[in-house]
């Protein structure tokens, strides 16, 4: 008998849950949102002093050809890899850098930092890195500062004095927006959508998520969101989960947005097993080879994330700039080549400017 | 059975409830989560979900089955979550390296129950705690995966490896292993001299000796079988979707035991069946999809869980007091 009225117990647990249910966008945080344009209208940067690192004394480096070492976070992947491709077609453009990428093959700060060392020994006229650890890497790149070498970091921050500027892939109100217009444009103003997140505390998706809502007012009033649902970093949970949204909201569900690099592949897995390809909409954050397969399918047509090509261009850009002394403290924005001009944000980082959407026309050139 | 013995005039019906009480309460849980969610959401109750909700856990079932016979026989292990991932990951490279499907299939089995025969070894003939050598296997296990993988995802599987991905019937075929296996593991457990002295040795070790039984060679052999069901749990866990994520999938290996120990089976060894663990895994699923079609945080599953044990633990308890 205790079992039985332990059971109702729980059924009655779950009953009285559904009370809970929110209406706004769950899975945001509560900090204020900054819904960029419509239109895609760069919006003004808030007015921030530099706060990067400056060097000791460089030499005149003025139109000289430099030597630049570039030292991610690990080598080997197919990431990395296409961020030191950019560099090198950077390199290969500006006709004055001689450029090579050395570092760990495995992300780990001590190592990054013994490989930093020895290339501020061996005497090199820039560094460009990106951070395991952005405290750890701090004192090594102040050793660098000091003796007269350029500093600048990208994809993954150091604290700012220890650099001088920092090539930031995406703004957070920049990736809603390309996750927002890129479902809209798959399902029309109107549709029913759902996200499938890691869970509702991580910072970067929970952040995602409330610039979403916020854009999504603003430019897209008429999206209805449906529902949240949390599946950590777990591929198989955020399968089941994204099947149980499919088969919860039947046809008022036109599309799903994965906010991690695993909810992503995950749903469209779902959407594919569940054969709504082409029904249901799956748009999201995600590494281009987990999505090659359904992206080729045509199950998928938007994956959003930044282009690491471009990234390491830009990174490799903005070295020389500060090298040549165009890109001083208090400048608003960069000239980066074939990018065009890259605007300044936060005091001392350089960003990227939109997401890069994939697409099946385009996937196939990326390995990471 | 004690118990029993003292109510003679118990009804057949009485002694059937008596003996499977565990099981009798969670597939109630079962039928009154679907009524209740069914009347609120009846989409809950459609075909294509309710496959879902079997073919998404069949995996944890049929681990939980080979938990369940670990624990039947007084011991325990904490890395069989790792060992999944394990599994996972081999079977992968094989497929992805074009060796035979079957292969694919059948060497990370006999890997599972070659990693399953040195813990089981190790638990019977050194008598170190199962739960100390299952800690170093699952640290073992965890930090070689990642180190071989170097975290990178296994993708492009071929297509004739997917087999928890075929329907055949209309039917995951996930569901047809999970209730075979429980089914023979079942009459196994009840019908085979090597079934019944696993519950002899989790009773009474030292009382099964005096009766003639090997606790040792019993104990390695129940972590061998366990191997055996963690391994096609592995590979039903690998073929379920395009990528093999080469991290081990978190919390597992409690989501298998806490199946068992809701399912009945005593944490002190001895009683519980394989029928039970099957049953609460399903139960689980139950209330992982229920709390999305009621708008409930998934967080709240973890909680209901543990809730869950509490509660069957200390019916258990209750149990063996009324009985001694």
């Amino acid at each position: 008998m205790k079992k039985l009225t332990m059971a109702a117990i729980v059924s009655l647990g779950l009953m009285t849950g559904s009370a809970l249910a929110a209406s706004a966008w769950t899975g945001g945080d509560d900090l204020p949102t900054n819904p960029l344009a419509c239109d895609g209208t760069p919006s003004p940067a808030a007015a921030k002093p530099y706060d990067g690192g400056s060097p000791t004394n460089p030499p005149d480096r003025k139109g000289k050809k430099i030597t630049v070492v570039d030292v991610p976070k690990l080598i080997g992947i197919g990431y990395f890899n296409a961020t030191s491709k950019g560099i090198q077609d950077a390199a290969a453009e500006l006709g004055n850098v001689d450029a090579k990428t050395d570092g760990p093959t495995k992300a780990n700060i001590d190592e990054q930092i013994t490989f930093l060392d020895n290339y501020i020994t061996s005497g090199v006229d820039g560094i460009l890195f990106a951070a395991n650890d952005p405290v750890a890497i701090a004192p090594v790149l102040k050793k660098a500062l000091e003796k007269g070498i350029n500093v600048v970091g990208y994809d993954a921050n150091s604290i700012p004095e220890a650099r001088q500027w920092f090539v930031n892939q995406a703004e957070f109100n920049g990736i809603a927006k390309a996750l927002v217009d890129s479902m809209a444009a798959e399902v029309g103003d109107e549709g029913g959508v759902a996200i499938v997140t890691s869970t509702f505390t991580t910072p970067n998706q929970a952040r995602w998520i409330a610039e979403m809502a916020a854009y999504a007012e603003k430019c897209h009033p008429k999206m209805k969101w449906l529902e949240t649902v949390e599946a950590q970093e777990d591929n198989n949970l955020s399968f089941n989960q994204a099947t149980t949204l499919i088969n919860k909201y039947g046809d008022d569900l036109k599309g799903i947005f994965g906010m991690t690099s695993v909810a992503t592949p995950a749903s469209a897995e779902a959407v594919t097993q569940a054969g709504k390809c082409g029904k249901i909409a799956v748009v999201g954050l995600a590494t281009p080879n987990a999505m090659k397969p359904y992206v080729e399918k045509d199950c998928v047509k938007s994956v959003v994330l930044w282009n690491p090509v471009d990234l390491g261009y830009a990174a490799m850009q903005v070295l020389r700039a500060v090298a040549d002394g165009t890109l001083q403290p208090g400048a608003t924005s960069v000239k980066a080549g074939k990018l065009g001009d890259l605007q300044v944000i936060n005091g001392s980082e350089i960003l990227l400017g939109s997401p890069y959407v994939f697409t099946k026309e385009n996937i196939a050139g990326f390995d990471f | 059975m004690t118990a029993l013995s003292a109510h003679p005039g118990r009804s057949a019906l009485h002694r059937f409830i008596g003996g499977y009480g565990q099981e009798i309460v969670v597939l109630l849980s079962i039928v009154a989560l679907f009524v209740v969610v069914g009347i609120i959401n009846p989409r809950f109750l459609s075909d294509t979900n309710i496959n879902s909700i079997f073919a998404g856990n069949a995996y944890i079932a049929i681990a939980a089955i080979g938990m369940s016979m670990v624990i039947i026989a007084g011991h325990i292990d904490v890395s069989v979550g790792a060992l999944i991932g394990v599994i996972a990951t081999i079977a992968g490279t094989l497929a992805v390296n074009g060796y035979p499907v079957w292969v694919a299939w059948v060497v990370p089995i006999l890997f599972a129950m070659a990693v399953n025969a040195g813990v089981g070894a190790l638990v019977a003939y050194t008598r170190i705690p199962s739960i100390v050598v299952t800690l170093g296997m699952l640290s073992i296990l965890k930090g070689g995966l990642i180190s071989i993988t170097a975290g990178e995802w296994i993708s492009d599987l071929p297509t004739e490896f997917m087999i928890a991905q075929m329907r055949p019937f209309g039917i995951p075929s996930a569901v047809y292993f999970m209730v075979l296996l429980t089914a023979v593991a079942a009459l196994f457990m009840r019908y085979t001299d090597f079934g019944r002295s696993i519950y002899a040795v989790g009773g009474n070790m030292e009382a099964a000796r005096a009766a003639g039984i090997n606790p040792e060679r019993t104990v390695v052999g129940v972590f061998i079988l366990h191997g055996l069901f963690a391994g096609i749990a592995g590979i039903l866990f690998a073929t379920q979707l395009q990528v093999i994520q080469s991290t081990v999938p978190p919390n597992l290996e409690l989501t298998v035991i806490t199946a068992s120990v809701i399912g009945g089976v005593s944490i002190l060894g001895g009683t519980g069946t394989v029928i039970g663990s099957t049953l609460a895994a399903i139960l689980f699923a139950c209330i992982g999809s229920a709390l999305i079609f009621l708008n409930v945080s998934a967080y709240w599953l973890r909680a209901v869980l543990g809730l869950l044990i509490l509660a069957t633990v200390l019916a258990d308890m209750a149990r063996r007091r009324r009985v001694t």
